[in-house]
């Protein structure tokens, strides 16, 4: 049995309902790779009716139910309904920042992303700049303002606090992408299984060149 | 005679070559565009590039051309991941090896060693050759994986780049496989020379090329998954937006009503910890007085207290109010009660006794509060004993179990 005196801000990161990936908690993730520290951290949560959980990948952990009570069953629902009000904001977001910045792929873990350069990019770019007018007014984002500044920075700040990106340092403008909007893909690919989506994400058998 | 024609062939290619560095920028600009702007030469200049099959012309009609091997060498001195060529081709430099191989041994056995030595150094500059496309070829691929095949734009492009890079690692790998020494060493027979430069020494750059194509092979493939794991995540993301667009009304199933919910949706709320300041351990006790002495002060001015007056009353709040006063009432009687018994009376044993519905705690704390909120003179009218004990033998706080009180002797409240 591992002792958790070491392990104070990890579990109290965990227990408030944060994801931990190597990009949000470097050295939180790395302590996670211990399978025994895992068992104990879980013997401790089943009081706290919790267990650890990740996604398939397991570059994301979190806290799960351990029983699904009705008040548990209850506050999944509601949660449900949320990812899904923010699914597509989020991904329209993502696909916004591909385009935006020119990448030739879409976000992913340890991404580094600079709100002013955003802003620089949209400026001038007419069908950029109604994209993302259209996306901060979202009730996702809910900005109020008009000032494509001011939107970016409320869209970056609810990013954060979602914690699908990071401020390595408060007072420096650059976002780390952290390992939940794995997550996020992971869901997105869950749903379009289980809901039978008609939606590839394999490319069509490789045109026969030559 | 062979000293001539080496002579002529020394000063023709030297003269060759300058012609590279005098035509620079026309020629480069042919290397860019599609074909080389014939009016940047004059007439003498364009017969001896096309001598020296610098430029060449495919037909009659069409315009003038960088010829490929031209081409090649400026790809190559550029590293330009677009352009350069890898040549795999083997076969064809192991025949001419087995050719010079030949030769060398006729003309030792006719004791030509002028001709002998001449074919040693081509066999050499062949030899070198062949290892000089292994190691470019090598660093092309290098080139290209390190720069995650930058040089195209699109992950596509990229894929495909990256099939192509591999398709060029299998012909490379094909080619050295030719390469057959036990043949080689029945080839220098007993050679010591040849048999370093065909042998060992040939043997030893193989085996570095092999393992060098081995490992840009097994990166090229990790890149690839990592290529086709971002499309698949293009694909993905992509995909889903453009279904939800299509079908906003559209909801999944409420997995959490699940017998089995899935670990991606048991997300558990989060608890917050929260703690208070807590005064049962004297080494903290300092530490809270400080803290408490950093605490901002309250200035409350007196609008504010103005505005903060007409507070709204909810029924929940007029209940409160309520019950407070009559509390207070009781108490007021348990108060007569004393002044009437003349004797020490106990608040607890009152509160039995009259039946009151009070929690003894809220009782205590009322009657104390009713002694101390009593105008000084009224105080000494009254004598009032707290039956207290410590919390345990560590901890000094006094718990109060009772109060008694009783009216003071007249005497006593005189002096």
């Amino acid at each position: 049995m591992t002792s958790l005196m070491p392990y104070g801000p990890l579990l109290e990161r965990l227990l408030a309902g944060q994801f931990v990936c190597a990009e949000s908690d470097e050295e939180g993730f790395r302590q996670l790779q211990d399978d025994s520290l895992r068992d104990s951290i879980n013997d401790y949560l089943r009081p706290l009716n919790r267990r650890l959980a990740s996604n398939p990948d397991a570059s994301v952990w979190f806290l799960a139910w351990q029983e699904l009570t009705a008040e548990a069953r209850e506050q999944l629902s509601s949660q449900l309904a949320q990812t899904w009000n923010s699914l597509l904001p989020l991904l329209e977001w993502m696909q916004l920042v591909q385009e935006a910045l020119g990448r030739d792929a879409v976000l992913t873990a340890g991404d580094i992303l600079k709100p002013a350069e955003f802003v620089l990019r949209s400026e001038d770019n007419h069908s950029l700049r109604e994209r993302l007018n259209r996306l901060a007014a979202d009730r996702f984002f809910n900005s109020q303002s008009e000032d494509l500044g001011n939107q970016v920075k409320q869209i970056f700040r609810r990013l954060k606090e979602q914690g699908y990106l990071v401020q390595p340092h408060a007072d420096r403008q650059y976002y780390r992408v952290t390992g939940k909007i794995d997550y996020l893909l992971d869901l997105v690919r869950f749903i379009r299984d289980e809901e039978n989506l008609p939606i590839e994400d394999q490319p069509q058998q490789q045109e026969a060149l030559l | 005679m062979a000293e001539d024609f080496n002579s002529s062939l020394l000063r023709t290619g030297a003269e060759r070559l300058a012609l590279l560095g005098k035509h620079a920028q026309a020629l480069m600009q042919g290397y860019i565009g599609e074909q080389v702007d014939e009016s940047a030469f004059s007439d003498a200049a364009l017969k001896k590039l096309l001598a020296a099959r610098i430029l060449w012309r495919p037909d009659e009609d069409s315009g003038l051309k960088l010829s490929h091997r031209v081409r090649d060498l400026i790809a190559e001195m550029l590293s330009d991941a677009r352009r350069r060529h890898v040549n795999a081709d083997v076969a064809e430099t192991l025949e001419l090896l087995r050719n010079l191989v030949m030769t060398w041994r006729e003309a030792q056995q006719r004791g030509d060693y002028l001709l002998a030595e001449q074919q040693q150094v081509r066999l050499t500059q062949e030899v070198d050759d062949l290892n000089s496309r292994f190691a470019d070829a090598i660093d092309s691929l290098w080139q290209r994986l390190n720069s995650d095949f930058g040089f195209v734009s699109s992950l596509n492009d990229k894929i495909r780049e990256n099939e192509r890079a591999q398709k060029q690692i299998s012909r490379l790998l094909d080619g050295l496989d030719l390469i057959d020494f036990d043949e080689l060493i029945t080839l220098v027979g007993g050679s010591g020379p040849l048999r370093k430069l065909l042998v060992s020494q040939l043997q030893n750059q193989v085996s570095a090329h092999y393992s060098n194509l081995r490992e840009v092979q097994s990166r090229l493939l990790q890149l690839m998954a990592r290529f086709r794991q971002q499309q698949s995540r293009n694909l993905l993301v992509n995909g889903m937006v453009g279904f939800l667009r299509e079908h906003p009304r559209f909801r999944p199933g409420n997995y959490a009503q699940r017998t089995e919910v899935p670990t991606l949706f048991n997300q558990a709320a989060g608890l917050v910890p929260a703690a208070a300041a807590a005064l049962d351990r004297d080494r903290d006790a300092d530490l809270l007085a400080e803290l408490l002495q950093h605490l901002p002060r309250r200035d409350l001015q007196a609008e504010n207290l103005l505005v903060a007056a007409p507070a709204q009353w909810s029924a929940e709040a007029a209940s409160v109010a309520a019950r407070q006063q009559q509390l207070k009432e009781d108490v007021e009687a348990y108060y007569l009660q004393v002044v009437d018994a003349g004797q020490p009376l106990s608040a607890l044993d009152y509160l039995q006794s009259s039946g009151l519905a009070w929690d003894a705690e809220i009782w205590l704390f009322q009657v104390i509060a009713e002694y101390q909120g009593l105008p000084a003179r009224q105080q000494q009218q009254f004598r009032i004993w707290q039956d207290e004990s410590p919390t345990s033998p560590w901890n000094q706080v006094r718990l109060i179990h009772d109060v008694q009180l009783q009216l003071a002797p007249v005497a006593q409240v005189a002096s």
